[in-house]
């Protein structure tokens, strides 16, 4: 079996984290006009619905994305500030909730 | 000077001819496959075909053969990702074709990691990583985790929809000092405060640093549901991850 240098083997893995934050970068720069689960034939890959997807030319394709590319994918949570509001809420509860039943003997709950 | 033509692999070829447009790095592609062994063309055409299977039997082979670790990563691994960086910054392929290369390109280092082993070289550190339960978005998680494995980590994913108790059982199966949790949605974003509490009613919270992430997640949000730290991409998702370990950038 062939030996590798720690040292050489880390100038490799620079390199590779190198590649990888300028295709990082790109990605978010290409959110902002095209959804990232649409590929180069311009198919969804995404596992969920999604209101853009639209039947594929060949049944048992992939749905296909149809998408204007005109929305900026990444912040359109923002649009909905109450959803924040209520996800807040929900996060505060959950620990409240967790607190309450840490405190609570097991057997006496109610 | 090398030329086009000396580059035995007629994949490789039409891809430089197609895809690369800039002078200094049609000569830099030149140059490299053209002294390139046949096998190490091989496996870039893998990479950059995002053919799991075929990089995998082609890694396997060029290390029967007796090819050095680090040639295959230069030549064969590295080479096939340099076309593909390319390609996606010049829009000719997008983020799924991309995350299907670097699958590829996991796959042949897959063969190269008990090597890695044997030299005593061990990775950063083992992070589980997962979409909380509910949420089936997984492209951020990706990147993070392409990010993570190539700065050299050792990432177990479990995928999306993750529930806590499949979190829980990663991190004890395989000793995982960290967790990354991703959500998309502000519904499913709770998930990962359950998740947390989870951990703690499971005792396991102080052998485990927790990092989140995700488009609606913030640092305060983080804080809220008493995350280690938040990321905002998959930049500051790598530079967490060390942090979190005590590993230094």
């Amino acid at each position: 079996m062939t030996k590798i240098d720690k040292t050489a083997y880390q100038a490799r893995l620079d390199r590779i984290t190198e590649l990888f934050a300028g295709m990082v970068a790109k990605a978010d720069e290409v959110s902002r006009h095209r959804c990232p689960y649409r590929d180069r034939a311009d198919q969804c890959t995404a596992a969920f619905r999604c209101r853009n997807q639209r039947p594929p030319a060949v049944t048992g394709d992939p749905a296909l994305c149809g998408h204007d590319g005109r929305f900026d994918y990444r912040p359109a949570w923002e649009t909905d500030p109450s959803a924040y509001a209520r996800a807040k809420h929900k996060i505060g509860r959950v620990k409240a909730d967790a607190a309450r039943r840490r405190r609570t003997p097991p057997g006496t709950e109610e | 000077m090398a030329e086009l033509a000396d580059i035995a692999n007629a994949t490789i070829r039409q891809e430089i001819a197609e895809y690369l447009d800039r002078p200094v790095e049609i000569e830099r592609n030149i140059a490299l496959f053209a002294r390139t062994r046949p096998l190490m063309q091989e496996i870039a055409v893998a990479v950059i075909e995002g053919d799991q299977v075929a990089c995998d039997r082609l890694t396997r082979q060029a290390l029967e053969e007796g090819v050095h670790a680090l040639e295959i990563m230069d030549d064969g691994l590295i080479g096939g990702m340099g076309i593909v960086g390319i390609k996606f910054r010049e829009n000719f392929i997008f983020v799924p074709e991309v995350l299907a290369c670097a699958r590829s390109m996991k796959a042949g280092m897959a063969h190269i990691e008990p090597i890695l082993s044997a030299a005593g070289v061990e990775p950063v550190g083992t992070v589980v990583m997962g979409t909380v339960k509910g949420d089936l978005h997984d492209i951020g998680k990706n990147l993070c985790i392409m990010m993570l494995r190539g700065a050299g980590f050792s990432v177990i994913d479990l995928g999306v929809d993750t529930a806590p108790d499949q979190f829980i059982a990663a991190v004890e199966e395989h000793g995982a000092p960290l967790l990354g949790m991703s959500a998309l949605l502000t519904t499913t974003m709770p998930n990962m405060g359950r998740t947390i509490e989870a951990f703690i009613d499971a005792g396991l919270r102080d052998d485990v640093k927790i990092m989140v992430g995700g488009a609606p997640v913030t640092q305060e949000f983080a804080d809220d549901m008493g995350a280690d730290g938040y990321g905002k991409d998959a930049l500051a998702c790598v530079a967490l991850a060390k942090q979190l370990l005590g590993v230094a950038a």
